[in-house]
């Protein structure tokens, strides 16, 4: 029987790219594709795949939300998060989540077929510097007890989060209610709670916590960034 | 007549997706990938491929830069910028610096094909959704 693999990536150019590597490997097969994370949930419950592919940065539901959802609903869900980053955050995140996998897009055409092949046989797959801080985290806390860890974030739920990524994409409390299948009532309950957790008092302050906090990304022109860095 | 086709990218998994779409048409060839400015520039002035199809955000060389001395070692060959910047800033610097067409990733299974054909004819192409 063949392994049934979902992808999840907003653009079709890398879905493509992701679709000739996987199916290149006997016994493998795409059962579906998704745009944003929200549609990979939908699809993920229709045809549960035996592994999900997912980008981070996403609209309407990033790949780290969407992978939370996935693991929270099925905890045997076995999901790759696809990444431009390895920032600590975002291994955090990751890890947090309960993704399986931890594959830098960079290095996609390297190390996919190597992530699957791992989590098919039921074991994880992490970058180097992922097994690093894995191992780091794990030494920190059989010797200094909680001392090490890093400071925590608000509390926020898995539907505070959702309502973050929307708000910080520019949608209104209406638009959020519409997308949430939520009244607008609810909507506007989700965005004060947000609010008066996080402590902010403008929609400017939560746009810049979703940058910060990798819930939303935005593209930097290239004369912003640092010499060397990949987009 | 076959047109030639050099395919830069700093993501393998995305020159991947690049060669898959354009694969579709059997009178287009990939000549060569390159996964940076500087290897686009050397490549190009080599091979003289018909369409360079290019990203902007690279490590070593921008896309921009390497479409300025593409135009200057491979005048013949034309520049199709395919990138995520769906800016107009960033799309008139790139036809300012020598581009053809101007695809934004995300509408490149829609545009790509369209933009190839238009521009190894000399054709400009370009879409924006902003």
């Amino acid at each position: 029987m063949k392994l049934r693999i979902l992808i999840a990536d907003d653009h079709e150019v890398v879905r493509r790219g992701l679709c000739a590597l996987l199916q290149a490997h006997e016994g493998w097969e795409i059962c579906a594709e998704a745009k944003d994370g929200r549609e990979a949930i939908e699809k993920a419950g229709q045809l549960k795949p035996d592994i999900v592919i997912l980008d981070v940065g996403m609209p309407n539901l990033n790949g780290l939300a969407a992978t939370r959802q996935l693991t929270q609903h099925d905890p045997q869900c076995k999901v790759i998060v696809l990444t431009i980053t390895d920032s600590d955050q975002v291994i955090r995140e990751a890890l947090d989540a309960g993704a399986r996998g931890f594959v830098l897009k960079s290095d996609a055409a390297r190390d996919l077929v190597s992530a699957v092949e791992a989590l098919q046989l039921n074991r994880m797959f992490f970058t180097p510097r992922v097994n690093d801080m894995v191992l780091a985290g794990f030494l920190d806390k059989g010797h200094n007890g909680s001392n090490s860890e890093p400071p925590r974030l608000p509390k926020l739920t898995a539907r505070e989060r959702e309502v973050i990524q929307l708000l910080a994409e520019g949608k209104s409390s209406k638009e959020v209610a519409c997308v949430l299948n939520l009244s607008t009532k609810t909507a506007e309950t989700h965005r004060s709670n947000i609010m008066r957790k996080l402590g902010f008092h403008s929609i400017r302050d939560l746009v810049v916590y979703a940058v910060k906090n990798n819930i939303i990304q935005v593209q930097v022109p290239t004369q912003y960034q640092n010499p060397g860095s990949a987009a | 007549m076959t047109v030639r086709i050099l395919v830069v990218d700093d993501h393998p998994v995305v020159r991947h997706g690049l060669r898959t779409l354009l694969g579709g048409n059997p009178n287009w060839e990939i000549v060569d990938e390159a996964a940076d400015g500087i290897e686009a520039v050397a490549k190009a002035a080599n091979l003289k491929p018909d369409v360079v199809v290019l990203d902007i955000t690279m490590p070593n060389m921008s896309g921009l830069e390497a479409c300025r001395l593409i135009r200057k070692k491979a005048p013949a060959s034309e520049i199709l910028i395919v990138t995520q910047h769906d800016s107009p800033h960033m799309m008139r610097e790139a036809m300012e610096a020598g581009a053809r067409g101007y695809v934004v990733k995300s509408n490149a299974s829609r545009d790509l094909l369209a933009a190839v054909e238009a521009v190894s004819q000399h054709l400009p192409f370009t879409t924006l959704n902003v």
